[in-house]
């Protein structure tokens, strides 16, 4: 073994071992916050493989867009909804856990046994390291062109639909009490009308 | 390679009805965004137009001799083009009934619009598109505008809870899909175009390898969450009933299409080594649709919920002809899915006026309305009866027609649970009739008594009642003139090279007369 495997070796056990720690943390913790943080650090370990395996591209997409765009939304959504509220404990809720436990377990060996058992048939090109960018470009513009178009359409779509979710409908001086429901839909809800019988 | 070259090799002229699709839909945006609340006038007309003039170009494609655009990843074959018609035809549908209902409402309709015309689009891609890259996004266009339409009345806590519900449910499953999707790339060396799949395939010998099953299985959970079929049909029921009619509608039937064109496509094309194992599953998925969709639905005292799981037993019989994989399978699920728009449609345009005129869905308020809306009335049992399969009516040809072909493949259980759930379906369809027709006016519930004079010039009823009465009158005549149907859908079948391809494969479990078949078709044509 030489010194180029050796440290591949070495960062490879260290990137797994941060990104498993950070993945248990973010299941196990209690607060959400730490449970954030954690998330953005598993991502960035992800990005790590990605360099490991020469794409650095892909790494570098990894760190901007789940660190920098998804984590940063979480922590937002999580900051801007400040409402502390303790949940009682529910009773026997270590059955839940144990049987989701299970199942994740037996999901986890049946795709490992999976993963073993296949014959993987492994590429022969040499890796394309920093010419990816120009490959990945040149795919868009040829066999991967339609839906590249098709996202732009997606983005406007969701991106209006975003607008409609968070628009306020009134003006801040015919501020609605808050209590009070309103209801949108033409049918009555069915506990209203079970009342009026 | 130059300009010329690739612009001829893209074949762009595939994707034009989808073209006239995001040209209606930026013109509605940017109609709206000028002229503010005055452009609800003519935006719904205008999309109903642009959906109307995507269908007619969509007829002009009709047995193209180069249907393969953007090398290799869209397929405007014969199929594709009924099944992007049908998305188009439930939209231009469900915007007509949609108006009164987003104005009543009090929400903004250019938004709504807009939203709806995505989400018709990403479903008339999902029904041509031909690679894996493709076939994820286009879905996603489609999943991501149903959620939004699902909550787009967002001040009603009810929408709130649908929408949500819809969401997590459907990333869950857009995620199992992918990773499906993900582990057939890798099975195959890197390849995505789906008729390329099993080449690579066969050639990297993983075709015997479980991870063929389980890409299988991941993807059968992500096309079986768009139809609905038990048992990833948990969100049906509360999506349905939470979210704005119209909607429900368009899900019902535009989306449901465009899931089972995605399912022909992606399990005919990259799973036939696995043919076995994908039938035993659609078959086993098929029973507990039909089964659990048609029982439960007696239960029901909402109207919106009962037509929920009334569509999920509807999704369960379009099933069979997926499973039986013959030529008049397939037909006999295009015809279905053709009658069953029109019949549904009809069924919500009945269900959203009621609503609009008495504030209720429940069924016991239906009571005694035949005394106060006789076309209301005609029009909601005419649609019911359809749905259940009383003969002269449309939904009757389209079960003969699906079982039929399943009996003729030799699919007998398939077709006898079909028959025997079809008659429970026609006990809680026939409910609601007997409900609105046999009651004697003292019987009358409150909602009918106080129902209000009958007047169709408020700003969005016409549309409405245009589109009631298109549904009404399909509904009625497209069993008894159903011959041009039925060519369609035969035709589209028989010059679909995909599924010719498929069809002479003797490795079918349940096919043991397909070569007969193809005569009895048109025998059974000239009998109707």
């Amino acid at each position: 073994m030489n010194l180029a495997d050796g440290v591949q070796i070495v960062s490879f056990v260290v990137l797994a071992a941060m990104m498993l720690g950070g993945a248990l943390g973010v299941v196990l913790l209690d607060n959400i916050v730490y449970s954030a943080f954690l998330l953005g650090f598993v991502f960035i370990s992800m990005s790590g493989m990605y360099i490991l395996l020469n794409a650095a591209f892909v790494a570098a997409a990894q760190v901007l867009i789940y660190v920098g765009a998804v984590n940063v939304l979480i922590l937002f959504g999580i900051m801007l909804v400040n409402k502390r509220q303790d949940f009682a404990p529910v009773p026997k809720a270590w059955l839940g856990k144990a049987a989701t436990g299970l199942v994740c377990v037996g999901l986890f060996v049946l795709l490992g046994a999976m993963v073993l058992a296949t014959p993987w048939s492994l590429s022969t090109l040499t890796p394309i390291g920093d010419g990816a960018l120009v490959a990945i470009g040149k795919h868009f513009f040829t066999d991967f062109l339609l839906p590249f178009e098709l996202a732009s359409v997606l983005l406007l779509m969701a991106m209006i639909g975003a607008i409609v979710l968070a628009r306020r409908d009134f003006l801040p001086g015919e501020l609605a009490e808050p209590d009070e429901t309103v209801l949108t839909l033409p049918e009555r809800p069915r506990e209203l009308v079970s009342s009026k019988k | 390679m130059d300009f010329a070259n690739l612009a001829a090799q893209l074949n762009a002229g595939t994707i034009l009805p989808e073209g006239i699709v995001i040209i209606t839909l930026l013109t509605v945006l940017l109609g709206d965004l000028i002229a503010g609340r005055a452009a609800s006038r003519w935006t719904p007309y205008f999309a109903i137009g642009g959906l109307l003039s995507a269908i007619v170009a969509l007829y002009f494609q009709w047995n193209n001799p180069t249907p393969n655009g953007f090398l290799g990843g869209f397929n405007a074959d014969d199929l594709s083009i009924v099944f992007r018609g049908i998305v188009a035809l439930s939209a231009s549908v469900t915007l007509l009934l949609s108006v009164r209902y987003v104005e009543q409402s009090g929400t903004p309709l250019g938004e709504f619009i807009v939203i709806l015309l995505t989400a018709t689009l990403g479903g008339m891609f999902l029904s041509g598109a031909d690679e894996l890259v493709m076939v994820f996004v286009s879905l996603e266009t489609l999943s991501i505008a149903s959620y939004l339409l699902t909550g787009y009345m967002k001040r009603d806590p009810r929408s709130n809870e649908a929408a949500l519900k819809y969401l997590l449910i459907g990333a869950a499953s857009s995620a199992i899909f992918l990773y499906g999707v993900s582990l057939l790339y890798g099975l195959s060396g890197g390849e995505t175009r789906l008729s390329q799949i099993t080449t690579n395939l066969l050639a990297n010998n993983a075709n015997e390898s479980i991870g063929v099953v389980i890409a299988l299985v991941f993807v059968i959970a992500g096309i079986a969450f768009k139809i609905a079929a038990v048992p990833f049909h948990q969100w049906t029921p509360d999506v349905y009933e939470g979210s704005p009619t119209p909607v429900v509608a368009f899900l019902s039937v535009g989306s449901k299409a465009a899931g089972f064109a995605l399912a022909i496509r992606l399990l005919v094309n990259a799973f036939p080594m696995v043919s076995e194992q994908w039938h035993f599953v659609m078959t086993a998925l098929a029973l507990l649709s039909m089964v659990l969709g048609n029982v439960v639905a007696l239960a029901q005292g909402s109207m919106k919920r009962m037509l929920a799981y009334s569509s999920i037993g509807q999704a369960g019989f379009v099933m069979i002809g997926l499973i039986i994989g013959t030529d008049a399978g397939y037909a006999s699920m295009v015809f279905y899915l053709m009658v069953y728009l029109f019949m549904n449609l009809g069924g919500f345009a009945c269900v959203i006026l009621f609503t609009l005129r008495t504030g209720t869905d429940e069924i016991t308020e239906y009571s005694g309305l035949y005394q106060k809306d006789p076309l209301l009335t005609l029009c909601l049992s005419i649609c019911l009866l359809s749905l259940g399969g009383i003969p002269p009516l449309a939904g009757f040809f389209g079960k003969i027609y699906l079982f039929w072909a399943g009996w003729q493949a030799g699919a007998y259980w398939l077709v006898l649970i079909g028959l025997l759930t079809s008659v429970v379906s026609i006990y809680y369809y026939i409910r609601v009739v007997k409900m609105m027709v046999v009651k004697e006016p003292e019987e009358m519930s409150e909602a009918v008594k106080n129902y209000p004079a009958i007047s169709w010039t408020a700003f969005g009823m016409r549309p409405l009642q245009v589109g009631l009465i298109v549904c009404l009158v399909a509904t009625s005549l497209a069993g008894i003139l159903s011959n041009p149907l039925f060519n369609l859908a035969n035709n589209s079948v028989t010059g679909t090279p995909l599924l010719q391809s498929s069809v002479i494969q003797p490795a079918r479990p349940v096919m043991l007369q397909s070569s007969k078949t193809l005569d009895e078709a048109s025998v059974l044509e000239a009998h109707l």
